[in-house]
């Protein structure tokens, strides 16, 4: 074969290659040192940015890692949070709570040679103590500063004779009301112990003295036992949803004792006047020699069922409420004696600015000397809040009118014992929802055999606070 | 006012009684068949009352809610209290103790209580 690759062709690729070279040569040549500074500028000012962008990323990164800290941080504060709400601390004070009322009462009393003036001061709290949700311990107190004189229902208190000196001064008592437990037991039955306020009508359990629109109790009301000591399970059945229900209270307590242990209707006191052997609120606690205070035989038993129906809706405020309630045991030493009673409240709420309640009050006790003696009372209440009238005047609408018929009879005597009527016509000014102004008078006659009619009319007024 | 004087109940008896219809009585069938006649007209009268009812059947009462069943129950006895004039653990107290002195069912009490809480604002 042929050797293609003579001295002339490698002579003619050595020129093309030389001549390759001066042509390219020029075009390299042709970036002035101007571009090329530029250009180095540029890139250098690229360099820069880049920089900056690096070290942008990095702080933003860090600020990233913070906030994300944070974040943990805040949910894990909130998971505690949640879990300490779930779990309520067992504060003494966190479920601690006082309620209550007080009460400030002026009266000008005509008839008895009484002059006007301030006759009670009452601040009445009552401590509540929630040990769970299913557990509440409560107790109420009456702390009260009273004059001494005349007033209110003290009108011929059993026997003739009482009589009030001018200086016989003013008194301060501080005493227990209730001191119970309530246990929910589930939804339809409580459990109540300890010094309970007895369900015997509708006012033992709702006379606060702003709950009261009256700033003295009704006649009857003395002849049952406001509070004892004892057990009792109550609760409620609702009908159907619209708010009716029926309540139920069933109660053993120390029950009316004797105050001489026995069944005699009469005893004297430590000045040698005739009482009445009767003693309401029974005895309670231990004495002093650590026998048990409760003297008389046996506890009495007792209890009472409401119906609550409400109707034409929950803007009505129309409503009706009727109870039946009673109490029954022995009360003297030696359980030979009853003391029993029996009690019918009402309660109706036609529209919000229009109520009408009262009770009948029917009790008896049979004594070994003077057969069987029943005090009995009655009393109606009405009151209508001048908002009803539409009148568009605010010390007008904030006014409600009050009136009360009451009457009892203490049954001594033979059944002719003193017998007290009372008419009772007044106002509440309602400053703000919880602090009430009070004005009222009363006629008030009294009489029992063989003494002469007692007028004693009175004019009260009281300033009342709920808290 | 309750009708009674002098610590004695007096009732008296109705003029009118079962026992005062002898049945030897000339017109005692007559009064059987008009007091039958009366009753069946009673009885049809009460029929006529509730097909009428049932054809008009009233809508059935809606549940309460926790502010309505406020409404009803807490105005009975007192003003009106506000839900921010205490704190939810104090509501959740105080219902318990309006639960048992006022006798409140306990499912109207919890949806009293839920109202006063969410109203209580703390």
């Amino acid at each position: 074969m042929k050797n293609h690759f003579t001295p002339r062709f490698i002579s003619s690729a050595a020129a093309s290659f030389v001549l390759g070279l001066v042509a390219t040569t020029p075009a390299t040549a042709a970036v002035s040192d101007e571009d090329f500074n530029a250009l180095k500028a540029m890139v250098q000012q690229l360099q820069q940015a880049h920089d900056q962008d690096q070290k942008q990323i990095q702080t933003l990164q860090q600020q990233l890692g913070e906030t994300q800290t944070l974040a943990t941080n805040a949910v894990e504060k909130a998971d505690a949070v949640a879990v300490a709400q779930a779990t309520p601390p067992r504060n003494a004070l966190h479920n601690f709570t006082m309620v209550g009322d007080a009460e400030i009462q002026y009266a000008k009393t005509y008839g008895n040679g009484t002059h006007n003036g301030f006759e009670l001061a009452d601040f009445a709290p009552i401590f509540l103590y929630r040990a769970n949700d299913s557990i509440l311990f409560e107790a109420g107190f009456d702390i009260m500063l009273q004059n001494n004189s005349a007033s209110g229902t003290n009108y011929y208190k059993g026997v003739a004779g009482n009589s009030y000196t001018h200086d016989s001064g003013s008194s301060t008592s501080v005493s227990l009301s209730f001191a119970q437990m309530d246990y929910l037991v589930n939804d339809y039955v409580t459990f109540v112990g300890g010094y309970m306020l007895l369900p015997l009508g509708i006012y033992a359990e709702r006379n606060a003295g702003w709950l009261n629109k009256i700033p003295d109790d009704p006649l009857g009301v003395e002849f049952l036992p406001g509070a004892g000591a004892g057990a009792q399970l109550r609760g409620a059945f609702p009908i159907g949803e619209s708010g009716q229900m029926l309540t139920y209270s069933v109660y053993a307590a120390n029950g009316p004792s004797s105050v001489d242990g026995t069944g005699n209707a009469y005893t004297l006191d430590g000045n040698g006047n005739r009482i009445s052997n009767l003693d309401l609120g029974g005895n309670v606690g231990i004495q002093n020699d650590g026998n048990n205070g409760n003297l008389h035989s046996a506890p009495s038993g007792g209890g009472r069922i409401g119906w609550f129906m409400p109707w034409g809706g929950a803007g009505a405020h129309k409503d009706l409420e009727l109870g039946v309630s009673g109490q029954t045991g022995s009360w003297d030493d030696a359980g030979s004696y009853m003391w029993s009673a029996l009690v019918l409240d009402g309660a109706l709420h036609y529209g919000p600015n229009f109520e009408v309640k009262g009770e009948y009050i029917d009790t008896m006790y049979n004594t070994a000397d003077a057969g069987t003696i029943r005090p009995w009372g009655a009393w109606v209440q009405a009151g209508y809040k001048l908002a009803g009238l539409d009148w568009d005047m605010p010390i007008i609408s904030d006014i409600e009118l009050v009136g009360r018929v009451d009457k009892e009879n203490n049954g001594l005597n033979g059944g002719l014992g003193a017998e007290t009527r009372r008419y009772t016509m007044g106002y509440i000014y309602y400053i703000t929802n919880t602090l009430l102004f009070e004005g009222d008078y009363e006629f008030i006659h009294s009489c029992m055999p063989g003494s002469s009619p007692l007028t004693a009319n009175q004019l009260i007024f009281q300033l009342s606070y709920g808290f | 006012m309750v009708g009674r004087t002098g610590g004695t109940l007096s009732l008296s008896k109705p003029k009118f009684t079962i026992n005062s219809m002898k049945p030897n009585s000339k017109h005692s069938r007559p009064l059987i068949h008009a007091a039958l006649a009366a009753l069946a007209l009673a009885a049809l009268g009460g029929l006529v009352t509730i097909a009428q009812a049932d054809d008009s059947k009233p809508a059935a009462p809606k549940k309460l809610t926790g502010a309505e069943l406020y409404a009803v129950n807490c105005n009975r006895c007192h003003p009106e209290r506000y839900p921010t004039e205490f704190n939810s653990a104090q509501w959740q107290t105080i219902m318990i103790h309006m639960r048992v002195r006022a006798n409140l069912p306990a499912k109207q009490a919890k949806e009293i209580l839920k109202y006063m809480k969410e109203e209580s604002g703390n």
